[in-house]
C-alpha cells in the first residue's frame, strides 16, 4: 500500500468513528442551527451602524467571516481529540506495532481533523446560499463572490485550525485542558496578530485580509465612516447603506497565495508534530510530564524487590487473615468522602499551581477592595479551571464508573461531595475578597460571590457528567470568564462585580442557574447508575 | 443469603439479544461461570452487580428485587468488572480510603482493611505510590483489594486473572476458595482450570442462554464414559477432528494424542480416560450448536 493509501485510511477511520458519534450530530446540529441563523438574516456584519446591501458578495463574506471566527474558535474543542482517541480506545498499541510511519499517522490525523472543520463550514455555507434567495436585496446571483470566501478564507483557517490541534495533542503538557485555555488566548492574540505586528500579512484567520477589502469602500460610501466593523449573531439592527453593492473580495494571485500559505503552514505544524509524536511510548514523549509525576520504575521495583526475589515461594498474595468487617461504626461518612473528593481535585498539580494559587489569595489581600474584586478575583476564578472541569468528567476518563456505581448510596453523596469540593475551591480562592465584602457589610456583593462560587462549580460537574469530558467546561467556561468577568458584561460577571445596581438580581439568577444545573447533574448521574 | 436470577432477558439496541430467560439460584460458594466470547456472561455479571438493568425477568436478593432497591445489594457486594480504571495520581491507600468512605466504610475499619487487603495482594510495599506508575498486574491486585473492601457477602469477579501472571492466578484462585465460605462468589473466566479448581456449581452460557448448572459432579456425569484418549499419525488427524469432538491434541514423535468425547469409543484402539470439566464444557457448547444447525436446516 502507498504513501497516499495509508494516510486516506487512517483518515476515512478516524473520520468515520467521528461522524458515527452522537457529539458529532450535536456539533452538525450547532452548525446547522449557525446556518439557519445566517438564513434567517440574524447574522449581522454591521460598518458602524450600517449594512451594506444583502449582494451574494455581501453574504458570502458575512457568513464565512462568522464561520470562520467560531469554528476556528469552538472546532479546535471539537477535533483536538485525534491521538487522544487512539490512546484513550489502546488502538494506538496496536497501530504502534504496525509499520504506519509517524508522518503518514499524523498527515491523515490532519485530514480527518480537516474533514469534519470542512463538513461544518460546508453545512454554513449552504446556509450562506439559502440567505442569498430568501435575503438577498441585490437579486445577481454570483455563485464565487458567494463562495470563495469560505473556500479561500474559511478552509485554509480550519487547515491550520486541524493541524494545530494535533500540535497541542502532541506537546505533553498542551494535551490537557491547560492547552484548551492557552488555545482560547492564543486564539485570541492570533485575531489581533497583524494589528500588533504591523504585519498584515501574519493573517491566519484572513479577517484583516477581509476588512481591507471592504474597507476603502465603505469609506468612499458611507460618510462619517471610521473603521468599524463588527458581525453578530444572534441578531442586531443597522441601517442599509443602499449605495454599498458589494461585489465580492477581487482575489489575484498574491491575496490567493497568502491564503493557501497557511494551508502549508498547516502542513508543516502537522509534520513537526509527527516529529514529536510519541507513537504511544509515554516513555518517549519530547515533552516531559508536567502534572502526573510517575515513579521511575516503580512498577519492575515494585515487583523485583529483593526479598521477593530470594524467596521462591509464591508471595503475590500472602497469607493474610482478614478481619470481618465492624459494618457499624461509619461515623464522619460524608466528611471523609468530601475529603477524598477535594483530594481528587486537588492532587495532580504541581508545586507552582499552589504558589500561583496562594500568590492570587494574596493579592486579594494587598490590592484595594476595588482591584482585589476586579482582577485578582477574576484570575483566582480562572486559575482553578482544570480542577472544576473534572468533576463530573473523572469517572469517565479514568474508567472507574463500573466500581464507583455499584457502591450503595453513591448518589447523592458522592455527587454532592464532589460539588462540595468544587465550591470549597472557589471559596477559597475568593475567601479574601470575601471576607472583606463582610467586613465592609456590602451583602449584595457578598451574596452574588457566594451564587457564583456554587453556579461554577454546579456547571462544572453537570457539563462534566453529561458530556463524560472536560473540554466542553474548559471551553465554555474560559470564553464566559472572558466576556463576563474580564470584560465587566453586566449580567455574564458570574463573580458579581460588574453587575452595579443590579447585583442582587443576577445574583438570584446565577443561584437558580447553579440549582438548575445541580439538578442536570442529579438526574444524568442517576441515568448513569441506571446503566453504567 | 440467597441470590435468585428469576426469567432474565437484556436486550440492547440493535437487536442483541444478550440474555435469554435465564434462571438460577444462587447459595454461599463459587460459581464458575463458564462461556465463549458473547455468551452474556459480562451482561448478567453487570446486571447482578446493579450496573445495568435487565430488560425482563428480576434478580432477587434474599427475596428483595434488585432493581428496585439496589442500595440493599450494593451495600453487600465486591464487584471487579473485567476493565477497570484508577486515578493515577493517588496512591493505593488513597484510592481505597476514597472507594472505603464511597461504600461506607468507618475510618478505623477502613484503615485496618486497607493494611490487612494490601497484605494480602502484596502491595503494602509500594501503597503510598502513585497508580499512574503501576504495573497491569498491579492494578489488578488493586481491583482485587477494592472489590473485597466491604468484606463483601455477594462477590463478583468478571475475568479476575487477566493481567495476572500465573504465580499470581494460583495465588488469587486459592484466595477465592478461602473467601467462599460464608459467602456467595461469582467467577467468570475463559481459564476452565480456574473455575475446576475452586468452583462449588458451574454454569456455561452461549448465545445468552444458559446451557448448564450444577455441581462440578453433576457436569462431570453428563460427560463421564464418553472421553477417550487416541494416537493417530498426523496426516489423518485433520479428519478425525472433522468428525469427531476434539478436546485436546499433542503432538507426539509417534502420532497426534487426541482427547476425544464420543457416546462411542471413536476407535478401536481408543483408550476410555477420566472426564475433565474442559470436556463436559466443550461438549455442552457442541450440543447447543448442533441444536442450532439442525434447528436452522
Amino acid at each position: 500500500m502507498n504513501a497516499v493509501s495509508v494516510i486516506f485510511s487512517v483518515a476515512r477511520a478516524d473520520f468515520l468513528e467521528r461522524i458515527r458519534s452522537y457529539s458529532f450530530l450535536a456539533t452538525l446540529l450547532a452548525a446547522i442551527y449557525l446556518g439557519y441563523a445566517a438564513a434567517t438574516g440574524k447574522v449581522v456584519m454591521s460598518l458602524d451602524e450600517y449594512r451594506g446591501v444583502y449582494t451574494a458578495g455581501w453574504i458570502g463574506l458575512m457568513v464565512a467571516l462568522v464561520t470562520t471566527t467560531f469554528v476556528s474558535l469552538i472546532g479546535f474543542y471539537i477535533v483536538k481529540n485525534a491521538v487522544e482517541r487512539d490512546r484513550f480506545t489502546r488502538v494506538g498499541q496496536i497501530l504502534a506495532a504496525t509499520p504506519l510511519s509517524k508522518p503518514a499517522y499524523m498527515l491523515g490525523k490532519f485530514l480527518s481533523n480537516f474533514a469534519v472543520l470542512a463538513s461544518i463550514v460546508l453545512v454554513l455555507a449552504l446556509g450562506a446560499v439559502a440567505m442569498f434567495f430568501v435575503a438577498a436585496e441585490d437579486p445577481h446571483f454570483r455563485l464565487w463572490a458567494l463562495l470563495s470566501p469560505f473556500i479561500l478564507i474559511a478552509l485554509p483557517a480550519m487547515a491550520l485550525t486541524a493541524a494545530l490541534a494535533l500540535f497541542f495533542e502532541n506537546v505533553r503538557f498542551l494535551r490537557g485542558g491547560f492547552g484548551n485555555v492557552v488555545w482560547f488566548f492564543g486564539w485570541g492574540f492570533a485575531i489581533g496578530l497583524p494589528d500588533i505586528l504591523k504585519m498584515p500579512r501574519l493573517d491566519p484567520l484572513g479577517l484583516i485580509g477581509a476588512m481591507n477589502s471592504l474597507v476603502p469602500i465603505a469609506r468612499e460610501l458611507i460618510p462619517g465612516y471610521k473603521n468599524g466593523i463588527a458581525l453578530t449573531v444572534a441578531g442586531g439592527h443597522a441601517k442599509i447603506a443602499e449605495n454599498l453593492h458589494f461585489a465580492g473580495i477581487s482575489w489575484n494571485s498574491e491575496s490567493v497565495l497568502l491564503r493557501l500559505v497557511w494551508v502549508g503552514v498547516a502542513i508543516i505544524f502537522t509534520l513537526f508534530a509527527a516529529a514529536i509524536f510519541d507513537r504511544f511510548d509515554e516513555a518517549r514523549s519530547w515533552f516531559p510530564a508536567g502534572a502526573t509525576k510517575e515513579p521511575k520504575n516503580s512498577a519492575a521495583v515494585a515487583e523485583t524487590t529483593p526479598e521477593a526475589a530470594a524467596v521462591p515461594e509464591l508471595r503475590k498474595f500472602t497469607q493474610v487473615h482478614l478481619t470481618p468487617l465492624d459494618r457499624t461504626t461509619d461515623s464522619g461518612g460524608f466528611v471523609r468522602i468530601f475529603r477524598a473528593e477535594l483530594r481528587l481535585a486537588l492532587q495532580g498539580n504541581r508545586w507552582w499551581w499552589y504558589v500561583v494559587a496562594a500568590g492570587l489569595i494574596v493579592a486579594q489581600m494587598a490590592l484595594p477592595l476595588g482591584a482585589a474584586r476586579g482582577p485578582a478575583l477574576q484570575f483566582a476564578w480562572l486559575w482553578p479551571t482544570l480542577l472544576w472541569s473534572s468533576l463530573g468528567a473523572r469517572e469517565s476518563r479514568f474508567a472507574t464508573r463500573q466500581i464507583l456505581f455499584s457502591c450503595a448510596n453513591i448518589l447523592p453523596r458522592q455527587l454532592l461531595a464532589c460539588w462540595l469540593a468544587g465550591v470549597s475551591s472557589a471559596l477559597l480562592m475568593s475567601g479574601v475578597v470575601f471576607t472583606r465584602l463582610l467586613l465592609a457589610r456590602d451583602a449584595s456583593a457578598v451574596l452574588a460571590l457566594l451564587a457564583g462560587a456554587a453556579f461554577v462549580p454546579s456547571l462544572g460537574l453537570a457539563l462534566g457528567i453529561v458530556s463524560g469530558s472536560s473540554k466542553f467546561f474548559e471551553g465554555f467556561y474560559t470564553a464566559l470568564w472572558y466576556v463576563g468577568p474580564l470584560n465587566h458584561s453586566p449580567g455574564l460577571d458570574f463573580t458579581g462585580a460588574s453587575n452595579g445596581p443590579r447585583t442582587l438580581h443576577y445574583a438570584a439568577i446565577y443561584a437558580l442557574l447553579a440549582v438548575t444545573l445541580l439538578g442536570i447533574a442529579y438526574i444524568a448521574r442517576s441515568c448513569q447508575l441506571r446503566d453504567a | 443469603m440467597q441470590l435468585d436470577v428469576e426469567c432474565l432477558n437484556k436486550k440492547y439496541r440493535g437487536g442483541v439479544h444478550a440474555l435469554r430467560d435465564v434462571n438460577i439460584v444462587l447459595e454461599p460458594g463459587v460459581l464458575g461461570l463458564l462461556g465463549p466470547n458473547g455468551a452474556g456472561k459480562s451482561t448478567l455479571m453487570r446486571i447482578l452487580a446493579t450496573i445495568t438493568k435487565a430488560t425482563t425477568g428480576r434478580v432477587l436478593w434474599n427475596k428483595a428485587d434488585i432493581a428496585r432497591d439496589p442500595d440493599a445489594l450494593r451495600n453487600v457486594l465486591g464487584y471487579l468488572p473485567q476493565d477497570f480504571g484508577v486515578y493515577p495520581n493517588l496512591s493505593a491507600v488513597e484510592f481505597l480510603e476514597y472507594l472505603a468512605a464511597v461504600k461506607g466504610i468507618g475510618a478505623a475499619a477502613a484503615r485496618k482493611r486497607i493494611g490487612e487487603l494490601l497484605e494480602l495482594v502484596n502491595l503494602a510495599d509500594v501503597a503510598k505510590r502513585p497508580l499512574g506508575g503501576y504495573s497491569g498486574g498491579m492494578r489488578q491486585r488493586v481491583g482485587i483489594a477494592q472489590a473485597l473492601l466491604n468484606d463483601p457477602q455477594l462477590l463478583i469477579v468478571d475475568e479476575p486473572t487477566a493481567g495476572l501472571d500465573p504465580e499470581e492466578r494460583v495465588r488469587f484462585r486459592n484466595l477465592l476458595a478461602e473467601l467462599s465460605g460464608q459467602r456467595i462468589v461469582i467467577l467468570s473466566t475463559h481459564i476452565v482450570s480456574d473455575i475446576e479448581a475452586v468452583a462449588s456449581s458451574i454454569a456455561i452460557l452461549a448465545r445468552g442462554e444458559l446451557l448448564a448448572h450444577g455441581s462440578p459432579e453433576e457436569l462431570l456425569a453428563t460427560v463421564s464414559g464418553k472421553v477417550w484418549e487416541l494416537t493417530v499419525p498426523t496426516a489423518e488427524f485433520a479428519e478425525l477432528r472433522n468428525h469427531r469432538l476434539v478436546t485436546s491434541m499433542a503432538h507426539r514423535s509417534d502420532g497426534v494424542h487426541a482427547r476425544i468425547v464420543s457416546g462411542a469409543a471413536p476407535a478401536t484402539a481408543a483408550r476410555p480416560v477420566e472426564a475433565s470439566i474442559e470436556d463436559a464444557y466443550l461438549l455442552a457448547l457442541a450440543t447447543r450448536r448442533n441444536a442450532s444447525s439442525r434447528a436452522a436446516a
